[in-house]
């Protein structure tokens, strides 16, 4: 009855963590440089899941192991009088921007969401078995 | 003499049970409000603890039955009752206290998906407590008033 | 001259005891069977106890488990009680039978 509890409650925990990174990713999708000021675009990130074991009967939960930072290249824009423009190199003149595909961080929302209600859902049903179960003492 | 009437029975154990889970929710519902409050810390009283100590409660009480009952000669009649009962009765009382002085803090994002868990578990814990002690009740009037 | 010394003595018909109840020898007696329902009803009740003992001091028993055993030691015991009223209001009965 608890440890069913404990589990769909780990993966509600997960996916909040896993919608924040990709909040996070879709808030800066136009981040051309960091927190120092100095021009290098915004990474996307990204969680990485791993099971957690909990209760007695081998089932797990799920953990977040850490929150890696994707190491792609930026994109790059033609813009020479933007501040974090590029000074030299092959890419004189160009802005690098974060490589943040809108489509996927927005389906990837989608998809933590409907785990999160399913989660939920596993939740309600625990409760109303745990409720239930009280009907044996009438 | 009413005290060994429900000495014998889960009925001190069950009320206290019932005690800790309602203190419990207070704590719990306090962290709910307290959710957005900068610095605030979540506290909880731990059911390890209280668990635990119920235990070592039983067990002396237990133990001290079986002394009491391996030594009839020692504890005449009703004579004996109320000491042991007075001990049982504080050694579970005791269990109480100390579960409000459990409080722990920590400082972990813990959010409120764990504290809505943690209400919910014990709202399970309490309910169930609620109706078997209920059920024992109901037992003894049957049991007093001779019709099941 | 001493009739009555020739009359026979009559034969003894034995009266059953009314405190050793004659035990069938293909089972118990009722007073066994009744001693040991007490017993069964009184382990139950016991057994319905630690299993509630077990479960709040946290160990790794199913709540399902312990009602049930709450509710059979439940039964058991209003059957009994059931039963002793049945037999009260027998012996009471025989007991305003005019002789």
């Amino acid at each position: 009855m608890f440890p069913s509890l404990d589990i769909s409650t780990s993966a509600l925990v997960a996916q909040r963590a896993r919608m924040n990174a990709i909040s996070s990713n879709l808030a800066n999708l136009s981040t051309t440089h960091n927190e120092e000021g100095e021009p290098i675009p915004y990474q996307p990130r990204f969680v990485v899941f791993e099971p957690k074991p909990i209760g007695s009967h081998g089932a797990s939960g799920v953990r977040v192991n850490s929150v890696e930072i994707e190491d792609v290249e930026p994109l790059y824009r033609y813009e020479p009088h933007h501040p974090d423009a590029i000074q030299e190199g092959p890419h004189k003149g160009y802005v690098a921007y974060p490589n943040v595909n809108m489509m996927t961080e927005f389906t990837d929302a989608l998809e933590a969401a409907r785990a999160y209600q399913a989660n939920l859902g596993a939740i309600e049903i625990a409760k109303d078995m745990s409720r239930q179960t009280l009907r044996i003492l009438a | 003499m009413l005290d060994p009437l429900f000495q014998s029975t889960t009925i001190p154990v069950l009320e206290q049970v019932v005690g800790f889970a309602h203190a419990r929710h207070q704590v719990l519902a306090g962290n709910i409000a307290n959710l957005d409050t900068p610095g605030y810390r979540v506290r909880d009283l731990s059911v390890e603890g209280f668990e635990s100590g119920l235990r070592k409660a039983l067990e002396a009480r237990d133990r001290a039955r079986a002394v009491s009952r391996a030594a009839p000669a020692a504890s005449p009649g009703m004579a004996g009752y109320p000491a042991e009962s007075k001990d049982n009765r504080a050694l579970i009382a005791h269990v109480a206290k100390d579960a409000k002085t459990i409080l722990y803090h920590d400082d972990s994002n813990v959010g409120i998906e764990h504290q809505v868990t943690e209400m919910v578990k014990n709202q399970s814990r309490h309910n169930l407590a609620l109706a078997i002690l209920s059920s024992q009740f109901r037992l003894l009037e049957a049991a007093i008033s001779e019709k099941a | 001259m001493n009739p009555i010394q020739n009359v026979p003595a009559p034969l003894s018909i034995p009266i059953p005891s009314p405190a050793a109840p004659q035990a069938n020898p293909a089972g118990p007696s009722f007073k066994d069977l009744l001693t040991q329902s007490i017993q069964q009803v009184n382990t139950m009740q016991h057994d319905a106890d630690r299993a509630v003992e077990a479960i709040v001091s946290g160990e790794d028993v199913s709540a399902a488990e312990v009602l049930t055993a709450v509710q059979k030691a439940d039964v058991a015991f209003r059957m009994m009680m059931q039963i002793r009223n049945k037999i009260v209001q027998a012996y009471q009965e025989v007991q305003n039978m005019r002789v």
